[in-house]
């Protein structure tokens, strides 16, 4: 056996765990010292055929104002600022080009930009559910959604990067909820 | 020949032997000359063995589908880690045991951590709610997967990962992409196989299936990487597909010219499906651009292409396929390629070309079928029931454009149909006698 081809499998064989390893870090890293931002959201129940049931989260803030001079084009990264209200949901309050000094802030897509207003592609999209409450949460979420106090996306910042922690409603977890209407 | 080939002829020959058809000695001369390349496989073992792989790798991301959020993190985590590491603990023993492997054990294998790679990949995403969109998740899976081609020889592989280039290639065309993640690095991509033979000569020739599928990838994978440097080169704006067509066939002459090694240029037309793909492309859209309305349009394309950077790296590209070819002396295969550059001979004439190019494409196929039935006739690699079909398909073509009476029509179409008959008549009859053994 020559040793070439084995060199070549150990390093591919290392390649294959570094990259799920390396994304475990970085998200890791965000779930435990990332900020807790609480956004309100809408949306269904679809399906991806490698990765099974989700729900599509929409955060509700889908554009953001341009501050003047900053030209933005579509699919430009940007810095979004994140400013928490007095009902403790955040919403965008700036755009930058580059990471702000302070505050907690994630990187954000541009969808389009017209005027002084530019469209926003949120970092996180799913919230992956067990197949058996899949039909359940399709349920409650649809029961849900255009209530008044809405479902959150509960979602950790670090470093501009977030990670999508849980969706609640009304201070519970939607697993918990989800668990006590499959009983 | 192929390996199957071999493997079917070696399996006769002791009962040909026995029934008193070959000598000892023929059969031994025959066995030498044809030996079975052990490590390449059958294609039924490929099949069996890629099944086995598919259904377990499946299965395994059906199961991460289903979400086990009883489990904490960590151990989901395992869950998607163990399998990785399993099937990564098989391939290293196959590659250890080297030839005592079988050769559907090795592609099983192969194909087994490839599919492992990207059910892991998939339930750590999961895990973690990324979104991520679906070709950034198969271009990783895909590089992720090639040195499994070079390292295990694995055909399998190989055929995902065509697969797989393609597939993204084709998502990629939309969007605004930068050119490093738009399918204009698809050559490169392909590319990437190169170890898996390797050298020029084909040492090592690749199965039918294998070429089949890499012929098809490379369509998908240039005409993306045509369409997506059209839509740049004109900003996006509409209108400008004409131009992405004649790519398209400029695409088609240089997959036809791709050059063979001369032991390749006997093969049977099914083992060069670059020539016979290429060719049903070119002579399609000769047959179109015969049309007196499609002159303006295609008029209008070639002009526009030229502009377009891409099109020189194809015209550059064929330029040297046709050396080559003219070199192996393949006069067929240059005859049919030419009709890619016919509409340029028309822009010559230059107001004038859009009403001479349909005319010019007339005479350049009645050319090229004229050809290719003498070079038959001459001694020399021809095609003569393709040369006769295309011009029994130009005679129709010119019917159908004409203002005769339907009788007229009608009558036409029996007798160019009687003199094609007559003709394939004529070429088995010749074929015949060739076969049979000169007194």
């Amino acid at each position: 056996m020559k040793a070439l081809p084995l060199v070549i499998f150990a390093m591919v064989a290392l390649a294959q765990w570094a990259a799920p390893l390396s994304q475990i870090w970085t998200h890791e890293q965000t779930l435990t010292q990332g900020t807790l931002i609480k956004l309100k959201c809408s949306a269904p129940d679809p399906y991806d055929p490698l990765r099974g049931r989700y729900l599509a989260v929409r955060p509700e803030q889908r554009e953001a104002s341009v501050p003047a001079g900053l030209k933005l084009e579509s699919g430009t990264h940007v810095y979004a600022t994140l400013t928490s209200g007095a009902d403790g949901l955040a919403t965008i309050s700036s755009l930058s080009l580059t990471p702000p000094t302070s505050g907690d802030y994630i990187r954000v897509n541009v969808g389009y930009a017209y005027e002084s207003k530019a469209t926003i592609e949120w970092p996180f999209e799913r919230f992956y559910i067990n197949e058996k409450l899949a039909p359940e949460a399709d349920k409650w979420f649809a029961e849900n959604i255009r209530g008044t106090k809405g479902i959150i996306a509960e979602v950790r910042v670090l470093n501009g990067r977030a990670v999508l922690a849980d969706l609640s409603l009304d201070g519970r977890s939607f697993r918990e909820i989800l668990k006590e209407r499959v009983k | 020949m192929n390996t199957s080939h071999h493997r079917w002829l070696l399996e006769q020959l002791p009962k040909w032997e026995g029934e008193g058809i070959l000598t000892t000695d023929a059969a031994r001369t025959l066995r030498e000359r044809h030996v079975a390349d052990a490590s390449q496989p059958g294609a039924a073992q490929i099949i069996m063995g890629s099944l086995g792989a598919l259904l377990i790798g499946t299965g395994l991301i059906t199961i991460i589908g289903f979400n086990w959020d009883d489990f904490s993190r960590p151990v989901r985590l395992v869950f998607a880690f163990l399998p990785l590491l399993l099937s990564q603990l098989f391939s290293l023993r196959v590659m250890l045991r080297g030839e005592a492997s079988a050769a559907w054990v090795r592609e099983t294998a192969a194909l087994l951590q490839a599919l492992c790679t990207g059910a892991c990949i998939a339930l750590v995403s999961q895990i973690y709610n990324l979104g991520g969109e679906w070709p950034d998740f198969l271009f990783w899976w895909c590089l992720l997967s090639l040195p499994l081609v070079w390292v295990m020889k694995s055909s399998s592989v190989a055929i995902f990962y065509l697969i797989g280039i393609a597939e993204w290639s084709i998502h990629q065309v939309w969007g605004h992409q930068p050119w490093h993640a738009s399918p204009m690095i698809y050559p490169l991509l392909l590319l990437g196989l190169f170890p898996f033979w390797p050298g020029w000569k084909l040492d090592r020739p690749l199965s039918t299936t294998l070429r089949w599928v890499m012929t098809i990838s490379a369509i998908c994978g240039l005409c993306a990487a045509a369409h997506h440097a059209t839509r740049m080169h004109f900003a996006e704006s509409w209108g400008h597909f004409d131009v992405t067509l004649w790519q398209w066939v400029l695409t088609s002459a240089m997959l036809a010219l791709f050059p063979l090694p001369s032991a390749a240029l006997d093969d049977t037309s099914r083992h060069k499906p670059q020539v016979i793909l290429g060719f049903l492309h070119l002579l399609q859209f000769g047959v179109v651009a015969t049309f007196l309305d499609m002159g303006q349009e295609l008029a209008k394309a070639v002009r526009e292409a030229w502009q377009v950077p891409w099109t020189w790296v194809l015209i550059g590209v064929i330029a040297a396929f046709a050396v080559h070819a003219v070199i192996r002396r393949r006069w067929a295969v240059l005859s049919v390629a030419s009709i890619a550059i016919t509409p340029v001979l028309a822009l010559v004439l230059g107001e004038t070309a859009q009403a001479v190019l349909p005319w010019l494409m007339t005479l350049h196929l009645s050319l090229i079928g004229i050809t290719l039935i003498v070079l038959e006739f001459t001694g020399r690699r021809g095609a003569p029931r393709l040369g006769a079909a295309l011009l029994c398909v130009l005679i129709i073509a010119r019917m159908f454009e004409s203002e005769l009476s339907l009788l007229t029509k009608g009558l036409a179409f029996i007798v160019i149909g009687v003199a094609f008959l007559a003709f394939n008549i004529c070429m088995s009859r010749l074929a015949r006698q060739k076969q049979l053994p000169q007194p």
